[in-house]
């Protein structure tokens, strides 16, 4: 027989209640949580999708860094942790404009990525 | 004084309705929690409490993205980092304000088995939010600032069953 502590269950929702009363009390709060909500969810968005494209392509972070001539730390950079300053301006333009940045892969393999790929 | 929560406030449902869908579903399963001092005090709360509006609310949102979408997955928009070195096993939101000021809030990923966590008194997952400090633009936290204000706290948090947060 397995022994286990005793446990409680906490109450996990100040969090919860805290944002909601920001929200309903505070307008400029409002509008920042809303516009960074914005820009977060598209930065995300792009990062990963050009990480998953990476990876469909079965290219390393350091072979797709070579593909475009940049430094490897630069894109393990943008891909994983410390985003990207002219991405989140670029984001934070568009988002001002009332317009989105979307990634959108091609249908046809090209020969831009096809170099790439051998690369691997 | 830090403005307290009243508790007849319904959660904020729309910040997972807001989210893309896997997102969205990916929301209700982690919790964020604030940790609590032996006097009942919430160190980050007291701090988010003091910040100005913009970067209060850019802290949420940024919790609110991981919370949604948690590590490995890149969210929080590059403003959610792992630490290194003597901070290792921490994450910082990063957030400049006014007058070119830097704000860091400082969080520990609470993950677990349902037995562990059931131990801490969760159900699920938690995103603990310990302490924030902020800095002058180009200055450097110190050591001793990090191991007074977070390192202390959160091994304080780590070290208890159920886990100190405020409810």
């Amino acid at each position: 027989m397995v022994a286990t502590r005793p446990t409680t269950k906490l109450d996990t929702s100040r969090h919860n209640r805290r944002l909601a009363r920001r929200l309903a009390e505070d307008p400029e709060f409002k509008a920042e949580y809303e516009r960074q909500q914005r820009a977060i969810a598209a930065i995300d968005a792009i990062v990963n999708q050009l990480d998953a494209l990476r990876a469909a392509h079965a290219l390393s972070k350091a072979e797709l860094a070579r593909a475009i001539d940049k430094n490897p730390a630069s894109v393990r950079r943008l891909l994983t942790a410390k985003g990207n300053p002219e991405l989140a301006t670029v984001v934070a333009m568009a988002d001002a404009l009332d317009a989105d940045v979307l990634v959108v892969p091609r249908k046809k393999s090209t020969g831009r990525r096809r170099a790439a790929t051998r690369l691997g | 004084m830090p403005q307290r929560a009243s508790a007849d406030v319904e959660p904020p449902e729309l910040d997972s309705a807001r989210l893309p869908g896997r997102l969205a579903s990916a929301a209700a399963w982690r919790g964020i929690v604030y940790y609590a001092d032996a006097t009942g005090e919430a160190p980050a709360e007291t701090f988010l409490d003091a910040c100005p509006a913009k970067v209060d609310a850019t802290f949420n949102a940024v919790l609110e993205a991981v919370r949604a979408a948690p590590p490995p997955a890149f969210s929080g928009g590059g403003k959610w980092e792992a630490m290194h070195g003597t901070m290792a096993g921490y994450y910082e939101v990063r957030v400049t304000g006014p007058g070119r000021r830097h704000y860091r809030l400082f969080c520990i990923l609470d993950n677990g088995t349902k037995q562990e966590l059931a131990e801490r008194g969760f159900a699920a997952p938690q995103i603990a939010v310990i302490n924030g400090m902020v800095k002058p633009n180009a200055a450097l936290f110190s050591d001793r600032e990090y191991k007074k204000h977070v390192r202390a706290l959160g091994d304080d948090y780590l070290a208890r069953l159920p886990r100190p947060i405020a409810e």
